[in-house]
């Protein structure tokens, strides 16, 4: 595998990863794997900073016994990726952390049934009613038909 | 020069001796926080007579840009970095809430935002933000209600992905460039970064940052947070941290993306933010999500007006962020006795005159009814879109003054609401708390003198933007005099 192909190996696999975090972030519904998705989506981002700064035919940046290799990867962005990735797990460890608080206050991690349940709240506190949808006006379905209408139709 | 770098160490220095000091002295760790705030700005009022209108860079750890991380301090800067001492000492939670973590992630999120303001490097603004960015989950949560909570992990989640975004956009820009110094960026750009990579990495920062700037499709989070938070930290949040995210994605968009798709796409988004932030106000039920939708919209304007090619655009923006940056806040302030939905609140304004008062002041300029500053903001952000061509920017200003009506019809028909004869229903509402009325008559002092000093209040907002737009200053301020790619 020549140096191009591998560069776009790895870009593709950091996109791919950022995509894999994204489609599980809009379509899961547990909160914990929400959470998972978007330490994914973190591991694309912080592997395309890595990228950026590799070059196939050189080694770390570290210089030993005075000796300085001829091609050396640019540590730059390593360093950026260090503290991409301290950041990205503290905000981890926040997202647990809340998530338990949630779990506590509402006994689920679904995030659909979390959503509707807070909206609830923030209604009940702010004393508005639930909101009536559009699709499913009140009464009962079918309505009932004034006096002398019939329905005409196949069976009559 | 160097005690610029005092404006960000000493809140974060403060933040995390405020835990200790609270066990040691209990009482102390109440005037801390705005002990601080106030020798910020002081320190920020004798740089500003210093520096005079000359900009000036610092490289922090004696590392010479473009390798070390560097601030740039000009007016734009140090005017942001000024309101953000001023507007948390004025929204400080002075009474209630007296736990010494709230006043540490207070003054957490005052450091990080003058870090957002003054720093001149990629990946320094983007630490930045992360920290503001977590201090302001912190605050968001501070209510410990389960609906806080629930509230402050769907931000998170949307926030986290908004900073990969950002991530992805600021590699890629070093895949290009090989820097990420906004200077050397700067120089580089119209070589390295006028093709698609170049735009790719704008939309994503603009997406990822503007998760904080209430951008269009990334902002769901706002009716929930500003709903869910104590109505100071909303206040926080809709004028000021908006307004630091707005800054940072102009700074980006100026220096390193003059290209005309950059502004068209932030026009594009900036628009869609108007009509459904407005329209949705207008059908909000209650006051306090009212505000929050009309803040989105107030924000798509801010992006509509920065969205204006030239030192015309920079001008139209500034002047629309800062009003809103003076009014929302104060909005929310009258908002803390009037929670509720809007049929209850009939008579509330017979119950607290003064506030009911302000409100309709602050309702007409948001308006923009001449005099008052609004109008001004408005008429300049219309006046630079029709002078555009382009059948985009035409639009945009068919919807900024469509969006005025239903803005119109929302805020008077609250304030009608208010007035309305209905003595049993404005016994039930308490009058508003002093400190809150004091803050909000302040701004309103503010709006009014604005108003009376609009003529040099302009041509100093064009002094500052006039400098913002300069970008061989911006290269040869950083870069020494030479400067140039390297």
């Amino acid at each position: 595998m020549n140096a191009a192909e591998l560069h776009w190996l790895l870009y593709g696999g950091a996109i791919g990863l950022i995509v894999i975090g994204a489609a599980g972030i809009v379509m899961g519904k547990h909160l914990f794997r929400i959470i998972l998705a978007l330490a994914i989506a973190e591991a694309g981002a912080n592997l395309m900073l890595v990228v950026a700064g590799l070059r196939p035919d050189a080694v770390a940046p570290i210089i030993t016994g005075g000796i300085i290799p001829e091609q050396m990867v640019d540590p730059v962005p390593q360093a950026m990726v260090l503290t991409a990735i301290v950041i990205g797990v503290g905000i981890q460890a926040l997202a647990l952390s809340l998530a338990i608080r949630v779990y506590k206050a509402y006994g689920t991690l679904d995030m659909r049934e979390i959503r509707l349940k807070m909206a609830a709240d923030i209604d009940a506190a702010a004393g508005v009613d639930d909101e009536v949808s559009q699709e499913s006006p009140v009464g009962e379905r079918p309505l009932e038909l004034p006096d002398g209408v019939t329905t005409g139709g196949a069976g009559q | 020069m160097n005690m610029i770098t005092l404006i960000v160490a000493l809140p974060l220095l403060a933040a995390f001796l405020l835990p200790i000091g609270d066990r040691a002295v209990g009482s102390v760790s109440r005037f801390i926080g705005p002990v601080v705030l106030l020798i910020n700005m002081v320190l920020i009022m004798i740089l500003w007579q210093k520096s005079g209108d000359v900009p000036f860079a610092l490289a922090l750890g004696g590392f010479r840009p473009p390798l070390g991380i560097s601030f740039y301090v000009d007016q734009l800067a140090l005017l942001f970095a000024l309101l953000v001492s001023v507007l948390t000492l004025m929204l400080w939670p002075y009474k209630g809430d007296t736990n010494p973590r709230v006043f540490g992630l207070m003054l957490l999120l005052t450091g990080a935002a003058s870090g957002m303001a003054l720093s001149g490097d990629l990946f320094n603004i983007y630490v930045f933000f992360e920290l503001l960015s977590v201090a302001s989950f912190g605050l968001v949560a501070s209510l410990r209600t389960g609906a806080a909570f629930a509230a402050t992990t769907r931000y998170l989640i949307i926030s986290g992905f908004g900073t990969v975004m950002a991530l992805t956009g600021i590699a890629l820009i070093y895949t290009q460039t090989g820097t990420l110094n906004l200077a050397h960026l700067s120089a580089l750009a119209p070589q390295q970064l006028d093709n698609a990579t170049g735009l790719t990495a704008f939309a994503l920062i603009l997406l990822g940052i503007g998760v904080k700037a209430e951008l269009f499709p990334v902002n769901t989070w706002v009716p929930e947070i500003y709903a869910t938070a104590t109505r100071r930290v909303s206040a926080l949040m809709a004028g000021l941290v908006s307004k630091l995210a707005v800054l940072v994605i102009v700074r980006v968009m100026v220096l390193i993306f003059p290209q005309p798709e950059a502004m068209q796409l932030m026009l594009a988004l900036g628009v869609a933010g108007v009509l459904i932030g407005e329209l949705s106000a207008w059908r909000a039920r209650d006051f306090v999500r009212m505000l929050s939708f009309s803040s989105i919209g107030q924000l798509g304007l801010v992006f509509v007006a920065f969205s204006i090619p030239g030192e015309a655009g920079i001008l139209a923006g500034l002047a629309v962020a800062l009003h809103h940056l003076l009014v929302k806040p104060a909005l929310f302030l009258l908002a803390e006795r009037w929670g509720g939905s809007l049929s209850r609140l009939e008579g509330a304004g017979r119950r607290s005159p003064l506030a009911a008062g302000l409100f309709v002041l602050f309702a007409l300029s948001l308006v923009g009814v001449p005099p008052l500053p609004g109008f001004w903001a408005k008429l300049l952000t219309i006046v630079g879109l029709v002078g555009q061509a382009g059948p985009l920017y035409w639009f945009a200003a068919a919807v900024v003054l469509v969006a005025t009506v239903v803005e119109v019809n929302y805020l008077f028909r609250f304030g009608l609401t208010l007035f309305k004869n209905n003595e049993a229903s404005a016994q039930v509402h308490k009058p508003h708390a002093v400190i809150d009325l004091v803050t909000v008559s302040v701004m309103g002092g503010v709006l009014l003198t604005a108003m009376f000093l609009i003529a040099p209040l302009g041509d100093q907002l064009q002094t500052i933007a006039d400098q913002a737009i300069d970008r061989g200053l911006y290269i040869s301020t950083v870069l020494g005099p030479v400067g140039g790619a390297r």
